[in-house]
């Protein structure tokens, strides 16, 4: 079977997509162009920075450009790799085999604003922050809240499968999507949603697609146009930490929380000593804390203030019930608003020697449930000290869990162990040392019955490998679909241990 | 007419609060020097300083107010910390 395996964009490529958009300015062959859309926000393999390009950038504004330029990446078995706000964490927008990066930021309107039934359908290229600034006059909100929420975009989000910060409460982007358009590997524009109609959130009609073509990491297809959930804006939010002297009664307290049935909870999250030994380094609201401090819980309500004043009242009885003391209005308040933090920060660490240095934040993520966190936490945080010790270039920043389930927040978490990697020192030795810690935490997560990724995706080394063994008998039926779609595997190649599907 | 002198804007000299932090102006919390040996820490004048923790707090009020129209509130004192020691956009200015 003939497969894209490396590119072959020439000048005769570059000119039948400038003959696509009809417009040089949207076509990108520079160097400069080339280099910003490489890498995403986690650390990377900078010493290999060239291997990561694509041969050339394209800004579409339509589904039909976008349909047009996968037909010819599809016919000369060119990569085409989607990418929208590049804000990932796992690589899923970084070409690996080169080809063309389909940029959607100028596919960035609001198309319709439907107030009746409740949905705004727009372009993958826009902002949620700059939806909401739109949807906000009408006393509407579009709820997906990731870290990159003032940065990333709704098409990576719905590649990606994201998870949102407010997702117990309105859920996450697979939640909120109603239905969308999507442009084939091989090129035709499809509608996918809950059966037929594009703003249905229920039907028995044929198979559920929708989930198919949200968090397939953009190796199934590039979404054109979606049509999502419009909640009621908040009337009222509380958000409320407490500190332990040991992470087993945070741990107790953090399911005693999730369970107590409120329905305005929007997420529980545990952190423990190691990232409260970070956070006492740098950060002004936990440098000044007692040493006893050891745990946080952190809860945040939102909804009408009918329901959110009551609940939080029990919020503050649950939090302090089993030794739990409040830290006050001031840090819950402002803690709670710096949430995506992540995406603005300059961030530094230490050295094993003490010394601060630029470093990169690595988020490795894993889905696990609730019993298993104290000893999947004792283990992984083993495994970076091991690395940590033998190579000097990283740094242990702490774990945090964070309530995972829509609508039902008591069972599953997001759990990340939040790594920093001094990049400047970055070389193959060091990569692989990374690839292979990386791994070692990901097996733990299997080891417990775990994902490898709640939403940051299995696309980079480290992760990419184990998919197969995690999906065990199901793997079959993945690269089934795959091969299905993508015949000429030109979608984001290399990702996910989807090759696999074209071995055969 | 104000008029701007450089060596007014020169920062207060630090003093250590925690293992590895500094303060200058109540409630900004700095690296200490003593840790910032291979990237040494720029110089920056007071109004600098002022200007990011301004930016700051207007952030966190731009956050609550784009999220929801009314932020609920215990009503408590922190229990693990005296109300002095708790960073607000007063102290952090004085």
């Amino acid at each position: 079977m003939s497969v894209a395996l490396k590119s072959a964009v020439d000048d005769g490529v570059v000119d039948e997509l400038r003959a696509i958009l009809g417009d040089d300015d949207r076509v990108l062959p520079g160097v400069s162009a080339r280099v910003n859309r490489t890498r995403v926000p986690a650390p990377f393999p900078v010493h290999r920075w060239a291997e990561f390009m694509p041969d050339v950038a394209v800004l579409p504004r339509t589904a039909q450009e976008v349909s047009e330029v996968v037909k010819l990446a599809n016919r000369l078995r060119i990569p085409v790799v989607p990418r929208a706000g590049g804000t990932g964490l796992a690589d899923g927008a970084v070409p690996l085999r080169g080809g063309i990066l389909v940029d959607v930021k100028l596919m960035n309107q609001i198309h319709e604003i439907d107030l009746e039934d409740r949905t705004v359908t727009v372009g993958p290229g826009i902002n949620m922050l700059k939806l909401n600034e739109a949807l906000r006059p009408h006393r509407v909100f579009y709820p997906d809240c990731p870290a990159s929420y003032p940065c990333s975009l709704v098409g990576g989000r719905i590649g990606t499968g994201g998870w949102s910060l407010l997702g117990g409460r309105y859920g996450h982007t697979r939640d909120l999507v109603v239905s969308m358009e999507v442009v084939l590997p091989t090129g035709e524009i499809i509608e996918v949603g809950d059966g037929g109609g594009r703003k249905l959130r229920h039907s028995s009609t044929a198979f559920n697609l929708k989930q198919l073509f949200t968090g397939h990491q953009g190796t199934l297809g590039i979404c054109t146009e979606a049509t999502l959930e419009l909640v009621p804006r908040a009337e009222a939010e509380f958000a409320a930490f407490f500190a332990f002297d040991d992470y087993l009664t945070a741990h107790r307290t953090t399911g005693a929380l999730t369970r107590s049935g409120l329905a305005t909870i929007a997420g529980v999250v545990l952190f423990d000593e190691y990232k409260l030994a970070y956070l006492r380094r740098d950060d002004e609201a936990w440098i000044p804390q007692p040493e006893w401090v050891k745990a946080v819980v952190a809860v945040a309500l939102y909804g009408a203030k009918a329901e959110v004043e009551p609940a939080a009242k029990l919020i503050m009885e649950l939090g302090r019930a089993d030794g739990g003391k409040y830290v006050g209005d001031e840090i819950s308040q402002g803690d709670w608003a710096a949430r995506h933090d992540r995406y603005a920060t300059p961030l530094h660490g230490r050295r094993p020697d003490g010394q601060a240095v630029p470093m990169s934040w690595h988020c490795e993520d894993a889905a696990l449930n609730y019993s298993v966190l104290p000893r999947v936490r004792e283990e992984w945080h083993a495994i970076v000290q091991r690395y940590i010790e033998r190579y000097g270039i990283f740094d242990d920043w702490g774990m945090f869990c964070y309530t995972s389930g829509a609508h039902k927040p008591w069972g599953d978490y997001l759990v990340e162990i939040d790594v920093g990697i001094w990049e400047q020192k970055m070389n193959d030795e060091h990569w692989a040392a990374w690839v292979s810690c990386k791994r070692e935490i990901a097996e733990v997560s299997l080891k417990y019955g775990g994902s490898i990724t709640c939403c940051h995706g299995a696309t980079r080394e480290g992760d990419a490998e184990l998919v197969p063994t995690e999906m065990g008998a199901s793997w079959e039926v993945v690269k089934r679909i795959k091969r299905a779609l993508d015949p000429n595997n030109v979608m984001n190649p290399g990702k996910q241990s989807l090759d696999e599907a074209y071995s055969e | 007419m104000s008029i701007f002198r450089l060596g007014e804007q020169a920062p207060p000299p630090p003093r250590p609060i925690a293992d590895g932090v500094v303060e200058r102006f109540e409630h900004v919390y700095e690296v200490d020097p003593e840790r910032m040996r291979v990237f040494p820490q720029q110089d920056m004048p007071a109004w600098d300083t002022h200007r990011i923790v301004d930016a700051r707090w207007d952030h966190l009020d731009w956050m609550h107010d784009h999220f929801a129209d009314e932020i609920l509130s215990a009503g408590l004192e922190s229990e693990t910390m005296p109300a002095e020691a708790m960073p607000s956009e007063e102290r952090a200015n004085e």
